[in-house]
């Protein structure tokens, strides 16, 4: 028997980020929860077998009694990380009994990968036991397995008396970050810029290199740039032909959002930074001083800076 | 009239500062020391070496606590053209024992180790928290500070709030900026394993070099300096302000500069860059320096204009904790007495001329202006390495030149006077001897 | 009362690129923009409800810095839960749980800068029997007890909820914490801070740390009509690309460089 399967959270016949790369880590084995989960498990390519249940809205509390059941024989559990999975997993292993390995690159049923610290150090742990990971979405991609999956309904029992968050509707994503998303070049910026008035420069030399102008969580987080403007896994999903890099050290829930550029040009104080591993072109010098330079050479006004 | 919250509010947790409020806290005074930094030195920079004997009153046997990154124990001056150096290199073990005339160490560690201090002592240390003007009592007396997060009230207020000081500005005691007598300062910090820096400088264990250059900022009046740390290397340069933005050149490409110069690319080449950083230095000497005693009002450290920047030197760090001790003395002086008027603080700047921190500062009253001069930055440089590549280029079978015609020969090719050599070296002699 | 959980973090660490050795420094830790944001979100859901805050961390002796800030900012009580740092989830979220009995409503970063796993919120739930709301961007206070707030899936979609105490949320790092006044500051250098034992925290050691490196990816098959083409096309040389290359230049040089790559590149004129 499998010793692995992934649990998905499905809202109306949508799949979250992630949800057939868990598959895949998971050899093919799926347990859908939600609304719409039999079409959904037609979307899945990475599929064999799925279970299918329909359970109404999200609701992490029930759920994880609900669902524990299902997968309780099953050594390990794979979630994806995305914001549904964050949500279950924690509450499916307090559930469970089991250890929680949340945000990991790689699962296996003996083995688990995790990334620390925003992407930039890596924990492998032995799994001696039963476990839940979480598997961060963009990590391996997937190949299409050839057979279509079997799709199977479960019947999985709601509890009563638990008390869960209410959902009230679900909001497509903003326009205003469909210009980003949709853009095929995109000049992003990341901590190293080290403060707002790069960042208001780098959206005019975007705009001078008829670009897109983008931004990671951490210098979101900080206000230097728009919030609709990160770029990652659970910001803005993008997918240019040209991406420029300056000051991002290249976290992987910050690449998995890049879909697959045909060039990357990174900059950054840190030869080894992954991001720079990344790149076709990779320069180390200063960002900020480089920003102030093609600002220059693009006849953009340095005002901002 | 209600006893303010504090005898004194010392605003600035550098050097000044810190030594500042560790004599008022050790006098037994109510001291705050207000940083508007998240920790003492987490936005300060400079070169990278402290000279010791200033501390020796202060924090007897300060090497035993100071954080250390090496101890300098040779010293090179270096004067660079384009593709020639020459070096007098100094090396004594004297600095490499007791009482150790001066070593790297980073500004975090070392602010946080003497504002540490002040506090150990009794001071209270405010930081994440920016003054933003002075409090002044209907007389229009200054009874001390506002800041960001409400005021506080204070007998005096002592200013170590670095170059540019807005407290000195605002109480009216700066005559405003002046970019001829400003200098930046930029520097990079170079990674390296800690055995290849004791291969390519010739060092071991905890010693560790100091080079200052001359002849490297091109066209712009400055200098530049490397020096060793534990596990990197500092390299930096100092430009003239105004003759920098007449160049509408980027800082940072002086370093590069730097860098590249074939007498230091062995050195520093390779290495990973950890931090980058600019600061401007006040770089005026003693006849620039700005009022600094007002009505319940001490000024101290580079807010005061007590950095000597001359080329070759660059020290701050050493005045600015001599004159902010003074001006903790005289502070508790003044409190003591009931007088913290401009009159009852006059002693400040008489405590300051007796001790060396005005004497070094008299004495090398010319040097700003001598270093930073055309010749001294452009023709002597050239001058002498022409002189000792005549004396010792080989060129057998031709006689070797003599001294004198070497000179006469170098002489030629430069643009210079014989009379302004004169007379430069004259000034030179009374500036730094 | 109104929890709020922040966590004693490396702010701007230091890995070492051979061994994965993370450098940490007392000076530059602190609360997270996120953890920050959650005490914010904790004071102002106390304001309209007229409530009191309780600040808590499950750490060592040197995280009550975090709580020193949060009393400062307007914290009612702090409590810390001794714990060894990089303590798993499950035993600091335990640990948590346990300071905050009959909690109404416990405000957590989305999640933090070491583990960043986003499960402690979660497990708090878990533990206090709590609705969870976690991710937020917007919380509005209705009447004490209820929040409406929104929250951000993936790939841009977002969620409106609304959750009833007793409730655990978790805020992104965009709401600015409040500039605590300087009595605030004073007064909370020596105010007490509880201390309470933490669980027992089970033995799970990692087997291995390194830096990251990405794992290989699978691509899905390209779609062409021969297979030729279609082994070209995974092979990337359809695309113009240049063989990697990496350069130190100075930022001038640099520039000229990018823009010279763009050009050869055909994204811009000249
Ligand atoms: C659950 C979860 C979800 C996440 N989702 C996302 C997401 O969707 N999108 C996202 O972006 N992040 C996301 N993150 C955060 C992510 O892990 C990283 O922390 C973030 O992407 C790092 O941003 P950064 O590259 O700007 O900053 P850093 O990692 O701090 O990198 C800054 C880089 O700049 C370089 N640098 C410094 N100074 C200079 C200079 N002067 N010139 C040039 N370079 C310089 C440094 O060497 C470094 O490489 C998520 C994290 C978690 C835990
Ligand atoms: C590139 C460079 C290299 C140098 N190299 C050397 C060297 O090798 N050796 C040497 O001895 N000296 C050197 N110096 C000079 C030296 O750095 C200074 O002279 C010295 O730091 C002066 O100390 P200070 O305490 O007066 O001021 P600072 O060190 O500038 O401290 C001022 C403090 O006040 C704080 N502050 C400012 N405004 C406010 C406010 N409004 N509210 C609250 N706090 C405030 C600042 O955050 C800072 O902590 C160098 C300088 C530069 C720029
Ligand atoms: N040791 C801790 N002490 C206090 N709060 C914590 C701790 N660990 C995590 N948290 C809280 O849980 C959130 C998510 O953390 P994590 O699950 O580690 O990603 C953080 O933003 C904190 O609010």
């Amino acid at each position: 028997m499998n010793p692995m399967v992934a649990v998905v959270v499905v809202r109306d016949g949508e799949l979250p980020a992630g949800a057939d790369e868990a598959v895949a880590e998971a050899g093919g084995d799926a347990l859908l929860a939600g609304t719409g989960t039999e079409a959904a498990a037609k979307d899945l390519v990475a599929c064999r077998h799925a279970r299918c249940a329909e359970i109404g809205p999200f609701a992490a509390g029930a759920w994880a009694q609900a669902l524990a059941p299902l997968v309780a024989g099953i050594r390990v559990v794979v979630l994806p990380a995305s914001p549904d999975g964050r949500d279950l997993a924690p509450r499916l292993a307090h559930a469970l009994g089991r250890p929680l390995l949340a945000g990991a690159t790689e699962v296996a049923a003996d083995r688990v990968v995790l990334v620390r610290r925003g992407g930039l150090v890596s924990e492998t742990h032995a799994l001696d036991g039963p476990a839940v990971a979480t598997l961060v979405p963009g990590v391996r991609g997937v190949e299409p397995v050839a057979e279509g999956a079997t799709v199977e309904p479960v019947e999985a029992g709601l509890p009563s008396g638990t008390h869960d968050t209410t959902v009230v509707a679900t909001v497509p994503p903003d326009p205003s970050t469909v210009e980003l998303a949709d853009a095929r070049r995109i000049v992003a910026g990341g901590a190293g810029l080290g403060g707002p008035e790069p960042f208001a420069l780098l959206e005019q030399v975007a705009v001078a290199l008829g670009a897109a102008f983008g931004a990671t969580r951490v210098a979101s987080d900080v206000g230097w740039a728009p919030h609709d403007r990160y770029i990652g896994t659970t910001g803005v999903a993008v997918d240019p032909d040209l991406y420029v890099a300056l000051g991002i050290s290249g976290a992987v829930q910050h690449v998995t959002g890049l879909g697959q550029p045909d060039h990357v040009i990174a900059v950054n104080t840190d030869a080894s930074a992954p991001m720079m591993a990344m790149a076709d072109l990779a320069v180390v010098t200063d960002a900020r001083a480089l920003l102030r330079a093609l600002a220059d050479r693009l006849g953009v006004s340095d005002a901002g800076a | 009239m209600p006893a303010p919250d504090w005898d004194v509010v010392v605003v600035g947790a550098g050097p000044a500062g810190a030594s500042a409020a560790l004599v008022l806290a050790r006098a037994g005074r109510r001291v705050a020391l207000v940083e508007r930094g998240p920790f003492p030195g987490s936005k300060n920079m400079y070169g990278g070496v402290v000279y010791g004997r200033m501390l020796d009153d202060l924090v007897p046997r300060w090497w035993e606590q100071v954080p250390l990154q090496r101890w300098i124990t040779r010293r090179q001056t270096m004067v660079l053209t384009a593709g020639q150096a020459l070096s007098i290199d100094y090396r004594t073990d004297a600095w490499g024992r007791e009482p150790y005339n001066g070593c790297t160490t980073f500004r975090p560690d070392f602010d946080g180790w003497l504002a540490g201090l002040a506090e150990e002592a009794g001071a209270t240390l405010v930081c994440g928290t920016t003054v933003t003007g002075l409090r002044r009592d209907g007389a229009g007396r200054i009874d001390g500070v506002r800041t960001d997060r409400g005021d506080m009230g204070a007998g005096l207020v002592i200013a170590c709030d670095g170059v540019n000081s807005f407290l000195a500005k605002e109480a009216g005691l700066h005559g405003g900026d002046d970019p001829d007598h400003v200098t930046l300062g930029v520097k990079e910090v170079l990674a390296f394993p800690r055995h290849v820096i004791d291969e390519r400088f010739g060092v071991r264990g905890d010693d560790g070099v100091d080079i200052e250059i001359l002849g490297c900022t091109g066209a712009v009046p400055g200098g530049g300096f490397v020096y060793t740390n534990a596990e990197s290397v500092s390299v930096g340069v100092v430009l003239q302000l105004s003759a920098l933005a007449a160049s509408r050149l980027r800082p940072e490409t002086f370093i590069a500069d730097l860098k590249a110069h074939p007498a230091l690319a062995p050195l520093v080449e390779g290495g990973d860059v950890k931090e980058y950083s600019a600061h401007l230095i006040p770089e005026g000497g003693y006849d620039h320096m700005p009022d600094i005693v007002g009505d319940g009002l001490l000024v101290a450290g580079d807010a005061a204009g007590l950095c000597l920047a001359a080329g070759i030197w660059l020290e701050g760090v050493n005045f600015a904790i001599g004159s902010g001790a003074a001006a903790g003395e005289t502070a508790h002086e003044a409190l003591a007495a009931g007088d913290t008027s401009t009159r009852g603080l006059k002693g400040y700047r008489r405590r300051l001329s007796s001790s060396f921190v005005l004497k070094d500062h008299r004495k090398l009253r010319r040097a700003p202006h001598f270093v930073l001069s055309d010749r001294v930055q452009n023709h002597y440089p050239q001058l002498a390495c022409d002189l000792v590549e005549q004396l010792f280029t080989v060129e057998n079978p031709r006689p070797k030149k003599g001294g004198i015609a070497a000179a006469r020969a170098a002489l030629r090719h430069s643009d210079l006077r014989l009379r302004e050599i004169a007379r430069d070296a004259w000034t030179a002699l009374r500036t730094f001897t | 009362m109104i929890g709020a959980c922040l966590k004693w973090v490396e702010r701007r660490p230091e890995v070492d690129p051979l061994t994965g050795d993370v450098g940490t420094d007392p000076r530059t830790s602190g609360a997270s923009e996120a953890d920050q944001a959650a005490l914010e979100w904790a004071l102002r859901l106390a304001e309209a409800w007229d409530d009191d805050v309780v600040a808590v961390t499950a750490g060592p002796a040197g995280a009550e810095a975090v709580l020193r800030e949060a009393l400062a900012a307007g914290a009612a009580r702090a409590v810390r839960v001794d714990l060894p740092a990089g303590a798993p989830s499950e035993a600091v979220a335990a640990g948590l749980a346990g300071a905050l009995p009959g909690a109404d409503v416990v405000v957590c970063g989305d999640w933090s800068l070491d583990r960043g796993s986003g499960a402690v919120p979660a497990f708090v739930a878990a533990h206090l029997g709590a609705a969870q709301a976690l991710g937020l961007v917007e919380i509005a206070p209705g009447e004490a007890g209820h929040v409406d707030a929104e929250r951000r899936l993936d790939g841009g979609r977002r969620e409106r909820v609304a959750a009833a105490a007793p409730m655990v949320l978790s805020v992104e790092g965009r709401l600015r914490l409040r500039r605590a006044p300087l009595e605030g500051v004073l007064a909370a250098r020596d105010a007490a801070i509880a201390v309470r034992p933490g669980p027992p925290v089970p033995e799970h050691l990692p087997v291995r740390t390194a830096p990251y490196r990405p794992r290989a990816r699978v691509l899905p098959a390209p779609r062409a009509a021969s297979a030729r083409e279609r082994v070209l096309a995974l092979s990337g040389a359809l695309v113009d690309r240049t063989p990697p290359e990496q350069v130190v230049l100075d930022p001038e040089a640099a520039a000229d460089r990018i823009l010279a790559q763009l050009r050869a590149w055909g994204y811009l004129d000249r």
